[in-house]
């Protein structure tokens, strides 16, 4: 990014403009041009298929009205929610009030910043980066304390208490549930990692031995519930806490929040895929154009992260919610010895085969194969079992 | 309900000053089935005690039927627990049949059982429904109302409605069966069976969902009878007593069914699950009940003629009927006139208020509304 | 710490299969049919012809067969039913001066249709009543004065009038035929002996 406006301002684009003001007003270009141009539209797709997988889940039809399908829907959705009135409650502290939402969506937005989304596609590879996203995702639990305490609404308070203790806990396995992957590269920067894994499968870290594959899934439950998705939602239990911190919430300041719930979650699969699968890593040498081999990477990409937000809302349409307590529970209980045992277990797996295990990988590839296919016979099973009416148009 | 005496206490017992929040839970809360209120004294997460606060949907049925006459009062029982309306027509048409001495015809004996099993086939699977949406799945309270819908459809082939059916006369039912009622039924039912199996695979036997239900706000067989519980919440403490085999009424005698009880298979017995349990497993009995009637149900009229204006002799009558949230009683005085002197019923909803301040406490907020969704309150039914 | 571990490893193996047993049913809707419909607009028939002749939707009267009897006046709970049927003082026939349906208040519970002797009060199977104000919400089925009907004899032999008592009987087809029980039981036991 700063070569290529270094490079703008040696064509003389910019006239004498000082360095100083070219930079800070680029950025600040390159910033919104990120947030409409890219965001935006990523949320308001999110929010559409997780609508229209809920629906179909549910025997339902879901959005199909706005536009194609209805895939325009959150763009509806949010021109309805910036028409009306922002009501900011009397015994609010307001300022904490307005600002709280902000603060949340800045939390995941910052985030955008190291992904990589091809081998050129990153705003900033930052050497620390994955430190960096676990740092500033933790952004988002002040915003939701913020809300909850700013509401004064004693549902509100609840949701943002949880919301706390919740992020607060689940930071420390998510780290621990990176740090194998850490141990094996040697570096923290996301480029770095995805350099070191290829595009086949069985050179992803995800099958590159037992601990990483766990570590893998620990991972993943444990950015579910700090982005606070099903059965994690607690924070805003809609059936208890009403709507938790969002509760005295409106218009755009609650459309905001949507922004960020769903924006997160396409996080949490990015950074999935750029730890345990490989990024945007794709079979080389077929193409010397970049042009089209960067389109390529960011495609491969896409998919990988979207599997995860995809398994995300299956899991959301199937599972309910786990209680405060069991919360707890299973973040120091089970995930946290669970990220210990893997991380020593990937260092004496380092020990052992410093240049990796040649044949593991492969029957781990082959194992998680063979589970699929148990899986789809189960379908199939329930299928026969039920004798429904099937319809496999995906449109409706 | 003042508020008076429920003020923030200070508690210094541990030498650190703490404040108890008083939560108001309801009237309009998304988990209290209807208009109901809690007073929630909460340490945290933690409950001390809630109150439950009733009266919000009070609507003086009781009293309306003083008003209307025993012929004009039968649509206002559907309002008196909306969720399962078939049995409280049925209480209601019972207790004035055995006031006035009426005969009701064998054929109308089977459509009123008929169309109560598919009200409890219906009623139950809103309450499992809403039960898991309380604790947070989506999917499976599509699914049950999905099958709800079903019934529904059938009920309104058979009634015209699909809530208020207002299906039942004193002295019979107002609608006999229609053509090819019993094939479409046993459409549904064999449909049906299989997704119970299939809604248990979902959800009932999942580790959250039973993690979220065992041991909590368990009660034992002697607290469920002091308390007055009845129905599937007094089964699902294992205690087995059904009206309906029990104190045999109408055609449930002839019939072939079991009365399914809680088992503590995955906690203490008596806890949310059982109750939860009980009812999944009702609904195969429902099913099984309605399939027997199908096969035995004679030919011949449904409705007895009864006089425009029934005037039962001057005296009282008092019947039970198990609806689908329990033992329900139909108590009416008749002073020979063409309007009840007094009516009263007595129904399973509001008798399980009264369980709600002892075992909540000590619970986590949380498992409040699992308590709640576990004995299936509905609101209007606590009122009428 | 040994049964401690096997807890924990017992709770990760029936935590799994769960899950994994209930995203296979999530899964499998994926290709089963949605069942909801896409009411009012994107349905193959109007909903309202797909409904049951004995759907209890708004009340319409035929006034061509009403007798004027008032059966369904007095058998109305919530009197959302007012009819005014004076004498004509030439004639001495029965008008039929009002005849009201207060849509807002009725509660559809099918008692005045039952008592019609003609059907001429039925429910059809129209529900949408949404309207702007409650005033709105009274149907008044009489413009001006008209002659009750008068059962004749045998069939009904005028044309206009035989379609519509036709489909009055109809709908009180639908309703059962209460029976004398001393009578029934008396003729089935004839019968069995």
């Amino acid at each position: 990014m700063q070569s290529f406006i270094d490079s703008l301002i040696a064509s003389g684009i910019f006239g004498g403009l000082p360095a100083e003001a070219v930079y800070p007003a680029m950025m600040f270009l390159f910033a919104s041009l990120v947030v409409f141009g890219f965001v935006l539209p990523l949320v308001t797709i999110t929010i559409w298929l997780e609508r229209r997988v809920w629906s179909r889940i549910q025997s339902r039809v879901g959005p199909n009205r706005v536009g194609p399908q209805g895939v325009l829907q959150g763009l509806a959705d949010g021109v309805k929610n910036i028409l009306k009135e922002d009501v900011v409650p009397d015994a609010a502290d307001r300022p904490l009030f307005v600002f709280a939402p902000y603060l949340l969506v800045w939390g995941f937005l910052a985030t955008f910043v190291v992904i990589p989304f091809s081998s050129a596609l990153v705003i900033a590879d930052l050497n620390v980066g994955i430190l960096y996203i676990t740092a500033i995702v933790a952004l988002s639990a002040v915003g939701v304390l913020m809300a909850g305490w700013a509401s004064n609404n004693k549902w509100s308070l609840l949701g943002g208490i949880r919301s706390a203790a919740q992020v607060v806990s689940y930071e420390i396995p998510a780290g621990l549930a990176l740090l194998p992957v850490v141990l094996l590269t040697g570096t923290l920067s996301t480029q770095g990692i995805i350099q070191a894994q290829g595009w086949a499968p069985w050179d992803w870290f995800l099958f590159h031995s037992p601990f990483t594959f766990i570590a893998a899934f620990a991972f993943y439950i444990s950015a579910l519930a700090e982005t606070n998705r099903t059965p994690f939602d607690i924070p805003e239990a809609e059936s208890e806490l009403v709507a938790g911190f969002a509760t005295e919430y409106s218009g755009f300041r609650f459309a905001l929040f949507f922004l960020a719930e769903w924006g997160s979650l396409y996080v949490t699969g990015a950074i999935m895929a750029v730890v345990f699968l490989g990024g945007w890593q794709i079979p080389t040498g077929w193409t010397n154009n970049t042009v089209v081999l960067n389109i390529a990477q960011l495609g491969v990409f896409f998919l990988k992260a979207y599997f995860w937000v995809f398994l995300a809302m299956w899991i959301r349409a199937t599972l309910p919610r786990i209680r405060v307590d069991q919360m707890m529970s299973l973040c120091w209980k089970y995930l946290v010895p669970l990220g210990f045992v893997n991380l020593v277990g990937t260092a004496v797996w380092m020990v052992i085969w410093p240049e990796g295990n040649a044949f593991v990988p492969y029957l781990m590839v082959v194992g998680t194969l063979a589970l699929t296919v148990i899986f789809f016979r189960r379908v199939l099973y329930h299928l026969r079992r039920a004798k429904p009416e099937l319809y496999f148009n995906p449109a409706i | 309900m003042s508020l008076a005496g429920y003020e923030f206490e200070v508690q210094r017992d541990d030498g650190l000053a703490t404040e108890e929040m008083t939560l108001n839970m309801g009237p309009q809360h998304p988990s209290t089935h209807g208009v109901l209120r809690f007073v929630v004294k909460a340490d945290g997460e933690i409950m001390r005690t809630a109150l439950p606060d009733i009266g919000y949907l009070h609507r003086s049925i009781e009293k309306i039927s003083e008003k209307v006459g025993y012929h004009g009062f039968m649509p206002y029982t559907d309002r008196v627990d909306y969720v399962s309306a078939m049995q409280c027509n049925q209480g209601w048409a019972m207790v004035c049949e055995r006031a006035a001495g009426i005969e009701v015809p064998r054929r109308g004996e089977f459509c009123r059982v008929i169309a109560c099993e598919l009200g409890r086939i219906a009623s139950h699977l809103l309450s499992v429904g809403t039960m898991v949406m309380d604790i947070g799945g989506m999917t499976p309270f599509t699914h049950a109302i999905r099958e709800r819908e079903k019934v529904n459809n059938l009920l309104e082939d058979l009634c015209g409605a699909r809530l208020t059916f207002n299906y039942m006369r004193i002295g019979g039912v107002a609608w006999d069966l229609p053509p090819g009622y019993a094939e479409q039924v046993t459409a549904f039912l064999d449909q049906f069976g299989p997704l119970i199996a299939e809604y248990n695979d979902l959800i009932s036997y999942n580790k959250i969902y039973v993690e979220r239900l065992a041991n909590v706000a368990a009660v034992s067989k002697e607290e469920a009878i002091n308390y007055n519980l009845v129905g599937p919440n007094l089964r699902g403490c294992g205690f087995q007593y059904d009206v309906r085999r029990d104190e045999p009424y109408s055609i449930y005698p002839e019939l072939d069914f079991d009365v399914p009880v809680g088992t503590g298979e995955v906690g203490t017995l008596g806890d949310c699950f059982d109750r939860y349990i009980v009812r999944i497993k009702e609904l195969k009995e429902s099913c099984k009940i309605v399939r027997q009637c199908l096969d035995m149900i004679p030919a011949g009229p449904v409705l007895a003629r009864v006089a425009k204006k029934l005037k039962p002799p001057v005296g009282d009558a008092h019947v039970r009927v198990e609806a689908s949230r329990g033992d329900m009683g139909w108590y009416v005085v008749s002073d020979g006139s063409e309007f009840p002197y007094r009516t009263k019923i007595r129904t399973g909803s509001f008798s399980a208020m009264s369980i709600v301040d002892k075992l909540s406490r000590g619970l986590m907020i949380a498992d409040l509304i699992a308590l709640i969704a576990s004995l299936d309150v509905v609101a209007p039914e606590v009122d009428r | 710490m040994a049964s401690s571990i096997g807890q924990y490893l017992k709770h990760a193996k029936e935590a799994a299969a769960t899950i994994f047993e209930g995203m296979s049913v999530t899964m499998s809707h994926f290709v089963r049919k949605p069942y909801t419909i896409q009411y009012p607009d994107r349905t193959a028939v109007r909903v309202q012809d797909t409904l049951p002749l004995r759907y209890r939707g708004i009340l319409e009267v035929d006034l061509e067969i009403c007798t004027g009897c008032l059966a369904c006046e007095r058998a109305c709970p919530i009197d959302c039913i007012v009819i005014d049927a004076p004498k004509d003082k030439a004639t001495r026939a029965m008008l039929l001066s009002r005849f009201d349906i207060d849509i807002a208040k009725c509660m559809y519970c099918g008692l005045c249709s039952e008592v019609c002797p003609t059907g001429s009060i039925h429910h059809t199977t129209e529900f949408e009543g949404a309207d702007y104000s409650l005033e709105s919400m009274i149907r008044r089925f009489v413009k001006d004065p008209v002659l009750a009907y008068k059962a004749k004899k045998g069939e009904e032999t005028d044309p206009l009038i035989a379609p519509i008592l036709d489909r009055g009987l109809e709908f009180l087809a639908e309703w059962a035929e209460p029976v004398d029980m001393k009578k029934y039981k008396k003729a089935q036991e004839e019968a069995a002996s």
